[in-house]
C-alpha cells in the first residue's frame, strides 16, 4: 500500500529525466535499481518501524506499567527471553518478507504507470530491469532489511521495557521509538549503501 | 428478517458489517476534519496562548526528544542521512556509466523535487505528529478532555486546532532547514568522502536547481504539514482502551498519516510537474 506511491513517485520523476535525454527505455531499469536498493528496504522500515515496532513498544509498556514484568522476575521467568527474544526474532523474520513483497509491489505499480501512463514500451522496461540491479543488489536489499528489522525491535522492546508514569508514558515511549527507530534505520541505511557499494564494484 | 439472514449467511453479514464499520469510520474523521478546520478561527480568537506554547513546544520538542535537539534536530538528522544516501548512492551508479560529474545534478533535482517532502514527512509524522497523538491520547485516556468539554472549553479547537496550527507554522522553517542540510549532506559526500572536485559538483549542481522547484517543494511542506497534524490529532483524540491504547493509536496514526501525506505528495507532484515537466537538459 505504502510502495506503491513511493515507487510512482521516483518512477515519474525519474521518467521526466529519461525522455528528456531520450532513454526512455531505460526506464526499468531506473525503477529496478530504486526499488531494490532503496525504496524497497526504506519502505519495509516505515511499516516494521511504524506498525510493528510502535505496537510492540505499546504492548511492552502496557506490561511494564501494570507490573506484569516484575510479577515475571518473581516467578522465574526471565522477560527478555520469553518476552523480547521471540519479538526480536519474528520482527526480523517479518521484515525479511515484507521487503520481498515490498519489492514485488513496487515494481508492478512502477510498471503500470510508465507503461499506461507515460507509455514506455513494455518490452523495453522487462528487459532493462536487470541491467543494473542483479543477484547482489538483491542480497544487500536483504541484508538491510533483516537489520532493519533487529534493530527496531530492539529499539522498541528496549523502549516498552524501560517505560514509567502511566498513559503519557506509554505514549510517549512510542513516540521515542518511532523517532530512534527512524534515525538508526537511516544510519543503517547510509552505512550499508556505502559498503555495498563498494563490495559489487 | 435480518437476524434471519445473519444467521444463514454468517460471513456475508460480518463482512459487510465490517465494511459498513469503516465506512463509518471514513466519515467520522472528515467530520472530525472538517470540525478542526473551522475551529482554527476560534483557536486564534480565543486561545491565542495555547496556540503560541503549542508552537514553542513543537519547534523545541519535548522530554528525551528535547535532549537531542527537538524536532528541528532530529528532522536534520534524518535529512542529512537522506543526502548522504543521494551522494553515495548517485555517484556510485553515474559513475558505473562514467557520468559520475552529473552527481550535483542528481542532488538538484531529485532532492527538492522527492527526497526531501518524503523525508520531512517521515520526520514530522514521527516528531510532532506522534508527540500529539500522545498527548492528546493520554488526555483522553485521564478523562482530561472530558473534563474540559464540562468546564464550557471548545476541545476541538483549544486542543486540535491549535496544534494543526503550531504544525503548519513549524513546518515552514523546519522545512527550510532540512531542505539546506540535504543539499549540504549531498555535497560533503560527493566531494569530501568520495573525493570528486567541488567545482564540477557546483557547477551541475547550480545550473540545475530551479528557484520554482524549491517553492513548490515548500508548498509541498505546508500541505503534508497539514495533513499529518490533521490525522494524528484525530487519533489521538479517539484514544481508546487504556495505556496500550494510546500506544496503538500512536502506531495506527503513524501508519495513516504516511499513507495519506506520500499519497497527497504523489498527486500535488503529478499536479505540479505532469503537464509541464519544467526541465531542460536537452536544450529543449
Amino acid at each position: 500500500m505504502l510502495a506503491i506511491p513511493f515507487t510512482v513517485l521516483g518512477v515519474f520523476i525519474l521518467n521526466i529525466l529519461l525522455l528528456e535525454i531520450g532513454a526512455g527505455d531505460l526506464s526499468g531499469s531506473g525503477a529496478a535499481l530504486g526499488t531494490v536498493t532503496q525504496i524497497g528496504p526504506v519502505v519495509t522500515v516505515l511499516v516494521v518501524a511504524g506498525a510493528g515496532a510502535t505496537s510492540m513498544c505499546a504492548d511492552l509498556g502496557a506490561r511494564t506499567i501494570r507490573e506484569e514484568l516484575d510479577a515475571l522476575r518473581v516467578i522465574g521467568i526471565n522477560p527478555i527471553q520469553s518476552l523480547v527474544a521471540p519479538r526480536v526474532l519474528a520482527s526480523t523474520l517479518v521484515s525479511l518478507l515484507l521487503s520481498g513483497l515490498v519489492m514485488i509491489t513496487g515494481l508492478v505499480g512502477g510498471f503500470a504507470f510508465s507503461v499506461w501512463l507515460q507509455h514506455v514500451s513494455p518490452g523495453a522496461f522487462i528487459s532493462g530491469l536487470t541491467l543494473l540491479t542483479g543477484a547482489p543488489e538483491l542480497v544487500i536489499a536483504y541484508i538491510k532489511a533483516g537489520l532493519f528489522g533487529f534493530f527496531a525491535s530492539l529499539i522498541a522492546c528496549f523502549k516498552g521495557i524501560t517505560v514509567g508514569g502511566g498513559p503519557a508514558g506509554v505514549g510517549n515511549a512510542v513516540n521515542q521509538t518511532v523517532v530512534f527507530a527512524f534515525m538508526a534505520l537511516l544510519v543503517i541505511d547510509v552505512i550499508v549503501t556505502a559498503v555495498g557499494v563498494k563490495a559489487t564494484l | 428478517m435480518s437476524a434471519v439472514a445473519a444467521a444463514r449467511l454468517p460471513r456475508l453479514s460480518r463482512t459487510t458489517k465490517a465494511w459498513l464499520t469503516e465506512w463509518n469510520r471514513i466519515g467520522e474523521q472528515t467530520q472530525f476534519y472538517a470540525r478542526t478546520l473551522a475551529s482554527i478561527r476560534d483557536a486564534f480568537g480565543a486561545y491565542p496562548a495555547e496556540t503560541l506554547r503549542m508552537i514553542a513546544q513543537m519547534g523545541l520538542g519535548v522530554e528525551a526528544l528535547a535532549i537531542i535537539g527537538g524536532t528541528v534536530g532530529i528532522v536534520g538528522f534524518l535529512t542529512v542521512s537522506a543526502g548522504s544516501i543521494i551522494g553515495v548512492q548517485g555517484y556510485n551508479s553515474l559513475n558505473n556509466i562514467g557520468v559520475g560529474a552529473l552527481t550535483g545534478f542528481f542532488a538538484a533535482y531529485f532532492m527538492g523535487r522527492v527526497i526531501c517532502p518524503l523525508i520531512a514527512v517521515v520526520g514530522l509524522s514521527a516528531t510532532i505528529g506522534a508527540g500529539a497523538t500522545a498527548q492528546l491520547g493520554a488526555m483522553r485516556i485521564n478523562e482530561e478532555i472530558d473534563a474540559l468539554e464540562v468546564m464550557g472549553i471548545r476541545t476541538v479547537a483549544y486542543l486540535a486546532s491549535t496544534r494543526v496550527i503550531a504544525g503548519v507554522l513549524v513546518v515552514i522553517p523546519l522545512y527550510c532547514i532540512a531542505l539546506v542540510m540535504s543539499y549540504w549532506a549531498a555535497r560533503f559526500t560527493t566531494t569530501a568522502v568520495y573525493g570528486q572536485s567541488t567545482g564540477i559538483y557546483d557547477h551541475y549542481f547550480s545550473t540545475f536547481l530551479a528557484p520554482t522547484d524549491i517553492i513548490w517543494s515548500l508548498f509541498q511542506a505546508i500541505l503534508m504539514g497539514l495533513v499529518v497534524m490533521l490525522v494524528h490529532t484525530y487519533y489521538g483524540f479517539n484514544a481508546a482502551g487504556g495505556p496500550a491504547g494510546v500506544g496503538e493509536a500512536v502506531g495506527r496514526a503513524v501508519r495513516a498519516s504516511l499513507i495519506s501525506a506520500v499519497m497527497v505528495i504523489l498527486l500535488a507532484t503529478l499536479a505540479i510537474y505532469g503537464q509541464n515537466p519544467n526541465f531542460h537538459l536537452s536544450g529543449g
